[in-house]
This record gives C-alpha cells, structure tokens and sequence, in this order.
C-alpha cells in the first residue's frame, strides 16, 4: 500500500489520470480496495464517489483480492459456435463455484472474458492471462481437476504495462488549470 | 523531402542494414498476440541458441495474418532468391517448440522445400525450388497495403519502419496546407472504419473549421467487437503507421495532442504503441517542431478497462477523461465539443493508418482499388467455423464468399455454412445464402444487418442461431451504461424472453413482444440501444424457420439449449463408459444400484428405457450438458429432444 501510495504521488493531480491511477492500484495491490479509492480520491482531488463511479464501471477492475489462480473464460462468439458455453459449465461444475466468483479458499477464480482475437484457439480460455485451447470439452474437465489439484498452474507472464504520462504538452494545457500542482506535496 | 527526414532515412537506413549481411539467412519469428497463443514466446527462446549456432539473424516481426498456422517462421535465405531483386523468403508453419532444432536444420539446408516440407506453406518472395505464397488461397486474393510490412518488419524497431519509408508522408504533410490535406482525404473517400463509414476528410474539416487554440485527436483503438481484431494486428505489427497517421490528420485538423485509447484486452498493442511513442518522440517525429516545420503534436495512450460502449465515441471521449464511460447524447458532435469540452476528433485506427498511404500516393492510387461507395482496401479479421481463421487485407467489392469460402477456407470437416455474423454484437445476424454478398457497406445496410469494422464469424449447422442471439443479447445487457433504461431494460427484456424460449417455454406471442422490444430499443439514448435489436431482427427474418421450431415444437435442431435436449445412454455396454462417468464434471453418469431397479421411479421419463438398456444411467437434474460424455464414447451417447421424448410420456 505504501508502495502504490508512493507511486500515486508521481502522476499528474488531474480527472484525466484516472484510469491510469485505478490501473496502479489493480497492479500494485491486486484490486482496488476500499484505501485505494480514498487515496486516488485524495490525490486527484475528487471525491471518493468519483473514483467508485469508473472503479465499478469498468469490468477489469477487481473489488475482491484476485484467486491464486484465475481461469478467464472466453465468452466470445467464435468461442460459442464451437462449444464455448460448454467449456464455462464444465468449468463451474469442477471448481464449484459461478462465473464471476473465486472458489471459497479464493485459490481458483472463474472469470468472463472478452474476445482479444485469438480466435483461431477456441474454444479457449486463459489461465493467468496465457491462452489455453482449442480445448475440446474432455480438455476442459481434465485441465480444471489438474488445477483444482494445483498442477498446471501457470504464472503470469505479464510484464507490468507502464504508459508514459504526457510528455511535451504541459498537463496544464492538456487538462485545464483547475487545481493542479499548487496543492504538490500537501499529502 | 526535407533535409532532417533525409538524415534521419540514411541513418535508419544504415542502422537497419547493419542487422543483417546480404548473405547471412534472416529467421522472422511471428511474435503478435495470436502466435504467443500458439507458444511463439517458447519457440523464440528455443531458436535464439540455435540462431547463434546456425550464424543466422533472429527477428522479432508482427503477423502476416495466417493465425491458423501459428507459429509462423519465416526463413530468408538470399542464397535461394530467384529474382535479381532479392528473395529467398519462405514462410514455414506451425513450428512447435519442440521441433525448432530440427526445423531450423532443415529450413537453412540444401533442399528446404523437401526437407522441411511439413512445415512449408509458400515462398513470400521468389524462392527457387518453392512455390509461391501467392497460389494459396489465403494469401492470393489480398491486396495488401496497410499489410504491406506487416511481419516482414520488426514492429519494435524505428529504424526498420523509417528504412521501409516510414514518416515519409509526414514529412511531405508537414509543408501542405491543412485544407489540402483534408481535401485529399475527402478526394481518396476513406470512410470511418470503425463502422460508420463516415467521410474521415470531411469530419476533419469539421474540426479543423473549430474555434482553436486546443483541439484533440482520439484514436478509437477500442475494438470492443468480439470477433474482431484487425486494429490489434495494426498495432502489434506496424504501429508506427498509426501515429504516421495521428501525426498527419494533427496537421491536417490544426490540432497538436491526441490520445491512443486502447482496450486493456490487448496488452501487447500497448506496450507496442508506447514504445513506438517513445521512439519516435526520440527522433524528432513527435514533440515540438517536427521536421523544424512549426508544426507540434504529441501523443499519449489511454489504458482502456474493459467496456463496449466505451468504444462509442462520446463514450471513448468520457473514457479519456476519466469517468464512467457512458455515451452522450449527440449533438454536440465531438468536433464541437470533445476531450475535456475541447473541438476533437474521434478515428478508428484503421482509418487514421490509411491516411500515410493516401498522402504518399494520392487519392487516385488509393481509389484503384474498392467500390464507389467504399473506395480502398479493408482489413478483415476471419473466424468461427472456418478451415483457415486468421486476418487478411482485400479490396472492398470482394464477395463475401471468396473471403470466407476461398480465403477461410470454409468450415472444417466438411459441415455447412448456416449464417455469417458481420459487425459485431450490433452487427445482425445473415444466412448463409446472402454469402455472395459484395464486402462493402450498401448490400449489408440493405440485408439490415452492418459490415462493421471488419469481424466476419462464420458459423455451420451445429450453432444455433436462437443461441448466438440470446448471447449477444446478453453482451448488449451486460454492456449497457445504464444511463437510459429503454436500452438497459429493453436489453433485458429481450434476454428473458429468448432465454424463456430455449428452455421450452416459448409462446406464440413471444414475437408479438420481440417486436415491440425491437420497437422501443430504437429510441434509447445511444447507437448501442438502438443497434441492441439487430441480432434478434436478424433472427426473426433470416432464422424464423429455427425459432419457430423452438417455440411450437419446444425444439432445438443445433441441439445446443440445454432445455431443450437431454443427453441419453443408448448403448450401456459401451466399456467407455466407464472413463465418461470418471470425467463428468457432476458425475451424472452412474450405475443405478441394483436394488433400486424394482422401485424404478414411476413416471421419471426415460426410467423404463435405462433399465430396459441396462445399469448405466443420467441423472437428468444433475447433467449440464457438456458433451464430456459424448465425446469419450460417441456411440454410446445420444442427445434427443427433450419434450418430443416425454410429451408420449407425461
Ligand atoms: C456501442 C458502440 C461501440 C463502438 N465501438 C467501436 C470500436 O470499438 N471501435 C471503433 O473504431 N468504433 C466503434 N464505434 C464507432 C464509433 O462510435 C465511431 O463511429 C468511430 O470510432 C468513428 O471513427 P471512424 O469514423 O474512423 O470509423 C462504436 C459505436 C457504438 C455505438
Ligand atoms: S471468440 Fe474466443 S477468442 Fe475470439
């Protein structure tokens, strides 16, 4: 949290840094927490209601801790013609719980995810965000028991996505002069 | 040209040709987001020892599009051009991991065109002893421009694009006038491609007529339609053509910001573009002074959070501000009032790609290819059932199937196209005999349905189409903003009645209702509501014989809604049984115990016939109709109608 508190600090105190703060947030602790929400709401100068607006819009952002292992389960159309909506009932069969949720010992997690278009895999899934398929439905149900047992687990291969803030256009003429720098270093 | 793009081309130029010796064998590995799906990331790991071994350049490129075949590697090998203009490259896949000793043996061999015959699919340029690229069906047809580099350049390096010609339309943009540019754009008619095929010249002179000083530039790198990936291929494989591009219409629209909004489903187009950011911003081609013309324009990317809607313009635009993505009601346009209540302008990515190639060659080149209503080349992304998914590039005008057909293949083991579904969850929905439909948006405006921004999903008889309705449905649901409840209600009404269909409870009046829905869908706020109603439309005018069936017969004939099918044992004796009832998910499939056959639940339906077949049996409550069990033992496993079996029963 200190970490995450830390690096808030570096982003522009502008409305326009919001999803930027929120993504932080996701990264550095997981999920946006309550505390997370009450800090971006501090140092962008809004409200806190004004962070829970797109904080709850948004579908990636979490507001529970994410499960140690998470299975995305692709609800894409080209998915579907090919047994997709089978693939997310074996899924929710084996791990006991519904789309949407962690298992109860939060180490499993079934999640709906969009189609990024490697379609040419489906019917698929990701575990932790790597692309698994074309899973026939015998695939499915033997991959959900191998991760129920804690085999197969794959890490996350994601390397932490860093976006530049704006560079040569001052925030100031990028997002309006309203409070902005005079209040640094007030937290 | 100018005398700093001059410098800055021979400098590219030199760096670029320094990676590679005219006689040194060059290995492209397809890094994009559909090849690491197949593994690319390991197969890159595999080959970089072996690439030191074999004294040959291993190269990151994007995609050439041939998604099936993933991992694509590409060979060149100088030494077996055929033509005095270089060549040698062959493209070769799918290439395992485990294979890449091997592959790589054979490929830089003697005779690669027999030795790594497993692995060939063409020559891409002259190749002696390997056929061409250009005979396989999905490669000859395409007319690639916006393709043209794609997976021959290393998306990650500047001074590969520069060498190719990059930035060279900005520079020649930069000493236009920004009028000229806009007419130049309006005279080649690049039409909007995220859908609405809106002139992109004339929405620039609406903004660059805006009372200035600050105007912005969003990029709609939104692609929230499922099926639909061909911005992600841009970005992955040549981003440079998309600020290019941004970089021109700055000029164009006498705007010096713009933003890169891009859906967090695609974290490599992200790290791509901000690399291709910080590049060019390295070099001068981005930031103040730009060619010391005067001219200034930056860029930044927007992380986007997974939301359809926010792909709607006035959506994006609150998106990029950074609250709730929830669309507007136009007017104000954006070009009035945009980004931070600022004039804007809002392209898809695509679009804004078209413009270097239109200022390099001229509206007359662009228009050689294309229809009058749709001039230029479109980049199509091809799943579903299909023998060959992937993305490819084809003049507008083309029939829709020889792309899906001839291109894709069609669907695989010999089952038959049922409808194709353009355009995504608002597209709608065609059957397959409008598959001669010409790819340009008239025809499909007609048929009621959109071309979209370029996602085509074909499907056979085993899909059903009430379902796919029922599924988008659902996504126009899921998705609504819920700022106005015509469309999040009226998505939801739709959703219940469909799913109340599926399960056998459908009624003659349910059509009566999907119209009135329909109706009303149509005055919601924003294109989404009022787009919701496509897909069952498309249903009830082009599928009616299907959803007649499920709501008078209570039958499913794709068999897919679970209400509506059950799965029996017709054979007990199958041994694999057994192996099935060990892998159904709710161990459904059990043995009845002995003792209990006497009592045989009187009325339970099917009871009789289990007992009469054997001990095998279904729990019916229990089963989810996965297939697990027929799968494993097909024979043994049938799935029947569920109320034609028991209305002779109850
Ligand atoms: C619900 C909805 C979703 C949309 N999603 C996208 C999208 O993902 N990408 C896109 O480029 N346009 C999308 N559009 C179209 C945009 O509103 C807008 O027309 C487009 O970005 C304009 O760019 P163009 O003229 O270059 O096509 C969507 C529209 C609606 C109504
Ligand atoms: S529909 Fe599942 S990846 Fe495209």
């Amino acid at each position: 949290m200190e970490r995450f508190a830390g690096l808030l600090q570096q982003l522009p105190r502008a409305q326009g840094e919001m999803l930027r703060a929120l993504h932080l947030a996701q990264e550095e602790l997981g999920w946006i927490s309550r505390d997370a929400i009450r800090l971006i709401a501090r140092h962008l100068r809004v409200s806190e209601a004004q962070v829970y607006g797109p904080a709850t819009f948004y579908a990636e952002f979490r507001h529970s801790p994410p499960p140690r292992t998470l299975v995305t389960w692709c609800s894409g159309p080209s998915c579907r013609v090919v047994g997709g909506d089978r693939v997310r009932r074996i899924f929710e069969a084996e791990f006991g719980c519904r789309l949407g949720e962690n298992t109860a010992d939060d180490e499993l997690g079934l999640w709906l995810g969009q189609c990024n278009g490697t379609c040419e895999q489906a019917p698929m899934v990701w575990v932790n965000g790597r692309v698994v398929g074309p899973l026939s439905m015998v695939d499915s149900v033997k991959l959900a028991r191998r991760l129920k047992a804690g085999e197969d687990v794959i890490e996350w291969p994601r390397r932490p996505i860093k976006i530049a803030p704006a560079t040569f256009v001052d925030a100031e003429a990028t997002y309006g002069s309203e409070h902005e720098h005079e209040a640094d270093g007030a937290d | 040209m100018s005398s700093v793009y001059d410098e800055l081309r021979e400098a590219a130029e030199l760096a670029a040709a320094a990676r590679r010796s005219p006689e040194r064998p060059l290995v492209r590995v397809d890094l994009s987001t559909s090849s690491i799906a197949a593994e690319a990331d390991r197969l890159w790991e595999a080959l970089e020892p072996l690439a030191a071994q074999h004294d040959v350049e291993l190269v990151r490129v994007g995609t050439l599009g041939l998604s099936w075949l993933e991992p694509v590697v590409e060979v060149e090998r100088p030494d077996l051009s055929a033509s005095a203009s270089g060549g040698g490259a062959v493209v070769y896949g799918p290439v395992r991991t485990e294979d890449a000793a091997e592959f790589l043996a054979a490929a830089l061999g003697d005779n690669p065109a027999e030795d790594a015959s497993r692995w060939l699919i063409g020559a891409r340029t002259p190749t002696v002893g390997v056929p061409p690229l250009a005979d396989h069906p999905f490669w000859g047809p395409q007319e690639r421009r916006l393709m043209r580099l794609m997976g021959i350049i290393d998306p990650e390096s500047l001074d590969e694009a520069i060498a190719e010609g990059a930035y060279g339309a900005l520079d020649r943009a930069v000493t236009m006038d920004p009028m000229a540019i806009c007419d130049l754009v309006l005279a080649a008619g690049v039409g909007g491609r995220g859908g609405g095929g809106f002139p992109a010249g004339q929405k620039w002179k609406f903004l660059l007529g805006a009372p200035g000083p600050t105007k912005y530039l969003v990029c709609n790198a939104d692609e929230g339609d499922p099926g639909a990936f061909v911005n992600r291929v841009l970005m992955e494989s040549d981003p440079h053509l998309v600020i290019e591009g941004m970089a021109i219409a700055g000029r164009a629209t006498g705007s010096d910001y713009g933003f890169i909004y891009i859906r967090d489903e695609y974290p490599l187009s992200i790290e791509r573009m901000q690399l291709a950011l910080d590049q060019a911003r390295a070099r001068g081609l981005l930031g103040r002074d730009i060619f010391g013309s005067g001219f200034d324009f930056d860029l930044e990317i927007t992380r986007g959070a997974g939301s359809y809607v926010c792909g709607e313009e006035t959506g994006l635009i609150a998106s990029v501000e950074g609250i709730r993505g929830m669309p507007k009601i136009r007017p104000p346009f954006p070009a009035q009032r945009g980004v931070f209540d600022q004039p804007s302008n809002v392209n898809n990515t695509e679009t804004y790609a078209n413009v270097p190639l239109i200022v390099q060659h001229g509206a007359n080149w662009y228009r050689e290819h294309g229809t009058e209503s749709d001039p230029g080349t479109k980049m199509f992304s091809i799943s579903g059932a299909l023998e060959r998914p992937g993305i490819l590039e084809v003049p507008f005008g083309m029939g829709m199937d020889e792309l899906l057909l001839g291109c894709g293949g069609g669907p695989p083991d010999g089952h038959r196209p049922k409808g194709i579904q353009p355009g995504g969850p608002l597209g709608g929905l065609l059957p397959a005999s409008d598959l001669g439909l010409k790819l340009e948006r008239p025809p499909f405006t007609e048929r009621g349905v959109l071309l979209g921004s370029g996602g085509l999903i074909l499907f056979d008889e085993r899909a059903s189409a009430v379902d796919l309705t029922k599924y988008f449905s659902e996504f126009c649901e899921d998705e609504s903003c819920g700022r106005c409840t015509t469309c999040h209600g009226g998505s939801q009404r739709l959703v219940e009645v469909l799913e109340r269909i599926m399960h056998g409870d459908g009624r003659e009046e349910d059509l009566t209702r999907i119209g009135a829905i329909d109706r009303t869908l149509q005055n919601a706020n924003c294109l989404h509501g009022q787009f919701t109603p496509y897909a069952v439309r498309g249903l009830v005018n082009y599928f009616r014989d299907e959803l007649d069936t499920h709501i008078a017969e209570k039958r499913d004939p794709a068999r897919v809604a679970p209400g509506l099918t059950r799965y029996l044992i017709v054979d007990p004796s199958d041994p694999r049984l057994e192996e099935a009832a060990a892998l159904c998910p709710t161990a459904c499939i059990a043995r009845a115990p002995v003792e209990a056959d006497d009592e045989s639940d009187e009325g339970e339906d099917g009871a009789e016939r289990s007992e009469a077949l054997g001990d095998w049996r279904i729990d019916q409550p229990h089963c989810i109709h996965c297939d697990v069990c027929r799968e494993i033992a097909p024979e043994a496993i049938r799935v029947e109608d569920r109320y034609l079996a028991t209305l002779s029963v109850v």
